[in-house]
């Protein structure tokens, strides 16, 4: 999409970490471009500025190979919320965000918030094929049937899917619940050295989603803007209180400080 | 994929520099200005001038003309080299010894007297292009040196450099970039950047430079382009924050630069180009041996071996020109925002409008429609771009031209689908949408009768059902150009509302006209006679009285309207009833209607009118009379009509009437009806029982001259009927067999109207024979209504005398002021006090004792009127 935004300056970073094959790029996708379709694995990184209300997010989607590792923290780097993703037919999938991904996120915000996000729900659930996001999802979901073509390793060239369960139909293992999620979200809590009372409560920032039929995806992304605002706001803040002036606001407020300030 | 973004010119020839010597290669260039420096591994300096040259195609080549070499006399390749114009410097590395050569003469400059000239164990250097030191005739430099983990930041002045600052680094550093206080270091096995004034650093990733060559880059104040583990080009700040998504090279690469919007990268064989805006790899150069890539001011020269070239970009314009010839748009206009900062402000916005409206045109050739519209909305198509595509849809009065260079490739839509049917209908519906959509909007400001005219024709083609609504609202339509396609496509009606839009009416009807009368073909509307006759209400005089015998002839119950339903408004003369009751003396079913519209319905008290109409109405009940069979249904109807006309209205001449029906039998009512408006209620009476023996009428009769007048009057009436009623008894008047009928009249209507009549006058009429019960209920009413009257009138009294007696109470107490009667006064007349509370008071209120008074009133005879006493305590 050519669009103005992207010259824009973002007022906040979201990023999404994960093993490779989670789906990062494709949820990205279906919220971006309300689309599932093929990807290729991610080189390296890539990123798309969403318009929220007055704001600009860039929203951050990460390599998940090996190779690429090294990057991570700088992605992370004044992140205000990160997306860590797993696949929920895949065990490791979660266990890589603690083993690998969480170091990475000690760059990001002193306040930064943690979502942690299953993938895949439609391959072990049948209520994620009710798509929550109405839009054109219906006839994207028979192109795309056949369409799931997981990004393996390296190369740009058409992979086997991974899951043909789905092709038939039948419902995948889910390897991963969402207990499992939870207990994760209270250990990356204790890893940050936050108290679980005053932090955001895990069921608020466990999800399930699909980015195949859409389920939960506006979902996540809409409540984890939500929840950054007040970052947003306190960094524009910030930008006020910095010693630079800014002639522009200062034109706006003279007038009433002026008054108020010389009597 | 590829776009051509660059050219790969030769700058400097193998011969220029070598000759044909084999084992000399070039190592290092530096490009300041024209001026262009090569050196060798043979310890050489070459200083060359290079000049543009354009061809006059266009092409651009460049000419390079040897000034001088100099050996530097150390036999080690010269590593690096940097210029310093201020200074008319070059700064040159080689053997590990950083010295300071003259730029024009090439001569090493010897140490100034304090200070050295010369930097030992020198690995790498870099300058700073962000000075933090504000002396223009000073360089800042940072230096690696062989042995030590340190930084090394010296100044550069004409003839000596000085050391201002010493950065430990964890590692040891292998390659260097600055920025302001930054440093950009390549360490052993990571990127970091140190800020050398506060000395906090930040780590960036790991990466291992044993390994990999690695590359740190200043793209621009604060960012740096470095290279990434699995072959990226990662981006990053002087706050370790990457801002830009990175590019995909291969895992050799060797040098880089950006030309914005482009990274250019060298590997072994390859230039590979990325775009900045969308990490796509864009074009690929083959360079066999490359060694050095390096922008300077700007320009991208490279050097193999051998020679020097330089990448020269091509016009950003021609760029997306390119793209969009292989219908890459989404690439085009990509590049085309990235543009913008290249691009003088009001160059872009033109640019990227003409951008927009060729993307918009290859979406519509793709039938793509939605994204067109999109396109052609942002570029601010001029819409008769579009419409001009459409054979035939522009006036021939348009003044358009298409634009030039052209938008797109098209010489019309035929051309566009190849003859398919289809493509062109769809093509079609979008642009009656399309037009439909911008006809409201200042897009078509100045060419509103071109886009109106167009819309109509395809309308008018399509039998859309909008050409109507079009037409019937503001439009611009051209009416030359339209009437050929509308007759053309038999859109008579359209055409007739498009005549009367231009203000020809007359034509507008006559077309019309020919569509009812079937001289036409258009079925629009079933109702045109209807929508005709409802036009010309409105329409001016001239056409009225030149259409209404039409419309008359045609349908007079709906022709008439033409007279009746015409609006009332200031704007339009109005119809004098005269000369339309003149017009319409030929029609008499249209005249019929329209004086009833004259006198029931806009109710114009005018008895001229009243009359005529009476008359319609009478020589109508006449005429059915005098055929044979009589319809009774119809005769029945006009009849009604007829008396309801007679009694409702007080105008018309009533003796001009019964004259008229003066020899009718038939028409006893109405003449009783007449006589009743002459108040000749005997005579009117008399047809009703006598003659008619309507014994209902007659009461209807009595209430109907009465109702508007008093209750004497009503009374009057009920009595003359009764009288008539009872006359009928009289022997000789009536045959005997009617006697009796009379006679049940009459009590009937005494039982039923008994409260109207005078109950003693009737007793008086009434024959003596006659049996109480047969009149009970007129006399049960009778005595009740006066047992009703006289108990009515004793309260009325009592009122009337109570409210006298609260007037007399209420007059006293404000006339009068009490009276104090005391043991302690005197009586006036005999001056003794009083005894007892009874005292009789004389005018004044002066109070005396009775007995003086009856006394005095003994005494004076004459003033008896004192002797009403009254007490007062």
């Amino acid at each position: 999409m050519p669009d103005m935004s992207k010259m824009k300056k973002p007022d906040v970073k979201v990023v999404l970490l994960g093993d490779m094959n989670v789906g990062k790029t494709s949820l990205l996708h279906r919220y971006m471009e309300r689309k599932f379709k093929d990807t290729v694995s991610t080189v390296g990184g890539a990123f798309f500025l969403k318009q929220w209300g007055p704001y600009n997010i860039s929203i951050w989607d990460t390599a998940g190979r090996e190779q690429f590792h090294g990057l991570g923290s700088m992605y992370c780097r004044g992140a205000a919320a990160v997306i860590l993703t797993y696949d929920v037919t895949n065990w490791q999938s979660l266990a890589e965000l603690e083993e690998r991904f969480l170091s990475l996120t000690d760059t990001a915000n002193h306040d930064c918030i943690y979502a942690i996000v299953g993938n895949k729900a439609d391959l072990t659930d049948s209520k994620a094929h009710l798509s929550r996001d109405s839009d054109g999802q219906s006839e994207n979901q028979t192109e795309c049937e056949e369409g799931r073509t997981e990004p393996e390793v390296l190369s740009a060239c058409p992979t086997p899917p991974a899951s043909p369960a789905s092709l038939s139909g039948l419902m995948l293992h889910k390897q991963v619940t969402r207990e499992d999620a939870v207990a994760l979200y209270g250990r990356i809590l204790r890893y940050k050295g936050l108290e679980e009372k005053s932090s955001l409560p895990a069921e608020k920032m466990c999800f399930e989603t699909s980015a195949k039929t859409g389920y939960n995806v506006d979902a996540l992304f809409e409540a984890l803007f939500d929840l950054v605002l007040p970052s947003i706001l306190r960094k524009r803040h910030e930008n006020q209180e910095s010693p630079t002036v800014d002639l522009e606001e200062c034109r706006g407020v003279s007038g009433k400080k002026a008054r108020s300030s010389c009597c | 994929m590829s776009v051509k973004a660059f050219e790969l010119v030769p700058a400097v020839e193998r011969d220029l520099l070598m000759g044909d010597k084999a084992r000399i290669n070039i190592e290092c260039i530096e490009c300041c200005g024209k001026h262009l420096y090569v050196g060798t591994n043979d310890c050489f300096i070459h200083h060359f001038l290079l000049d543009e040259v354009t061809s006059s195609k266009g092409k651009l080549s460049y000419s390079a003309q040897k000034l001088l070499h100099k050996y530097l006399g150390l036999k080690k390749p010269v590593a690096e080299l940097r210029a310093a114009s201020a200074l008319e410097r070059l700064i040159v590395l080689c053997d590990g010894i950083v010295f300071l050569v003259d730029m024009v003469t090439l001569e090493t400059v010897p140490s100034a007297a304090g200070g050295g000239a010369k930097i030992r164990g020198v690995t790498a250097f870099c300058i700073n292009e962000n000075p933090v030191n504000g002396d223009p005739f000073c360089v800042e430099m940072g230096v690696l040196s062989s042995k030590r983990r340190t930084v090394q930041i010296y100044m550069v002045y004409e003839d000596r450099v000085q050391l201002v600052k010493d950065v430990t680094t964890p590692e040891q550093p292998c390659a260097i970039s600055l920025d302001g206080y930054f440093l950009c270091l390549a360490l052993t096995t990571q990127y970091m950047i140190l800020n050398y004034n506060t000395g906090a650093s930040q780590d960036l990733f790991p990466y291992n430079s044993e390994e990999r060559r690695p590359i740190v880059k200043r793209i621009s104040r604060e960012e740096f382009l470095l290279a990434a583990p699995g072959g990226l080009g990662m981006f990053a700040n002087a706050e370790g924050v990457s801002q830009r998504a990175p590019v995909n090279w291969s895992e050799s690469v060797i040098g880089a630069a950006v030309c914005f919007p482009y990274v250019v990268a060298l590997d072994e064989s390859f230039i590979t180009i990325h775009s900045m805006l969308d990490q796509q790899l864009k074009q690929t150069l083959s360079f066999r041996d490359g060694h050095i890539l390096q922008d300077f001011e700007g320009k991208v020269i490279l050097a193999s071996t051998k020679s020097v070239y330089v990448l020269v970009p091509l016009p950003l314009e021609r760029q997306i020109q390119d793209l969009l010839a292989s219908h890459r748009v989404e690439e085009a206009l990509i590049l085309t925002e990235g543009a913008q900062r290249n691009i003088p402000k009001d160059k872009f916005q033109i640019l990227r409008k003409r951008i927009l409206q060729q993307a918009g045109f290859i979406h519509f050739g793709q039938l793509q429609f939605l994204e067109a519209k999109e396109h052609f909305r942002k570029g601010q198509l001029d819409v008769r771009e579009l419409i001009s595509l459409y054979p035939l849809l522009l006036p021939a009065s348009s003044s358009f031209t298409r634009c030039h260079p052209p938008l797109h490739e098209f010489a019309d839509l035929n051309h566009l689908a190849q003859g398919d049917q289809e493509k062109v209908l769809r093509c079609k519906k979008f642009l009656i949408t399309y037009l439909g959509e911008v006809r409201s909007t200042e897009v078509v400001n100045g060419c509103r009768e071109d886009v109106d005219t167009a819309l109509l024709k395809l309308y008018a083609e399509q039998d859309h059902d909008s050409l109507l609504d079009l037409l019937a609202s503001d439009n611009a339509c051209v009416l030359a150009d339209s009437i050929p396609w509308l007759e053309k496509y038999h859109k008579y009606f359209a055409l007739g509302l498009l005549y009367h839009y231009n203000g020809q009416d007359a034509a507008a009807l006559q077309l019309w006209i020919r569509v009812v009368d079937g001289d036409l073909q258009d079925t629009t509307r079933s109702d045109l006679y209807e929508y005709i006759v409802d036009f010309l209400c409105s329409s001016s005089l001239d056409l009225i009285w030149k259409y209404a015998d039409w419309a008359l002839r045609k349908d007079p119950t709906i022709g008439v309207h033409v007279f009746t339903k015409r609006p009332v408004s200031k704007d339009q003369p109005e119809l004098n009833p005269d000369d339309v009751i003149s017009y319409l003396g030929k029609h008499s079913k249209a005249l019929l209607l329209y004086m009833e519209h004259l006198v029931l319905e806009r109710r114009i008290q005018k008895e001229k009118f009243h009359t005529h109409l009476a008359v319609l109405y009478l020589e109508k009940v006449l005429s059915l009379l005098s055929q044979t069979p009589i319809d009774k249904e119809q005769l029945t109807k006009a009849r009604e009509r007829l008396q309801a006309l007679l009694r409702e209205s007080n105008l018309y001449r009533v003796q001009f009437l019964l004259g008229k029906m003066e020899n009718c039998e038939e028409l006893l009512l109405e003449r009783a009806t007449l006589y009743g408006k002459l108040e000749e209620h005997d005579k009117a009476l008399h047809i009703l029982v006598h003659k008619l023996r309507d014994f209902p009428s007659a009461e209807a009769f009595c209430l109907w001259a009465s109702s508007c007048r008093d209750s004497a009057y009503q009374q009057q009436l009920f009595h003359l009927l009764l009288g008539v009623y009872l006359d009928g008894n009289l022997p000789g008047t009536a045959a005997g067999s009617g006697d009796g009928d009379l006679e049940m009249a009459a009590v009937d209507l005494l039982n039923r109207h008994g409260e109207v009549f005078d109950a003693v006058r009737v007793l008086r009429m009434l024959p003596e024979g006659w049996s109480l019960q047969l009149l009970r209920p007129f006399l049960n009413r009778a005595v009740r209504a006066s047992m009703h009257a006289c108990r009515t009138s004793q309260i009325a009294l009592g009122l009337a005398h109570s409210e006298n007696l609260q007037l007399l109470h209420d007059r006293l107490k404000e006339r009068k002021k009490p009276i104090f009667v005391s043991e302690k006064k005197g009586c006036h007349l005999c001056h003794n006090t009083f005894s007892e509370p009874g005292v009789v008071c004389l005018p004044g209120g002066v109070p005396v004792h009775t007995h003086c008074v009856a006394q005095r009133v003994r005494d004076s005879p004459t003033k008896r009127q004192l002797t009403n006493s009254s007490n007062h305590t």
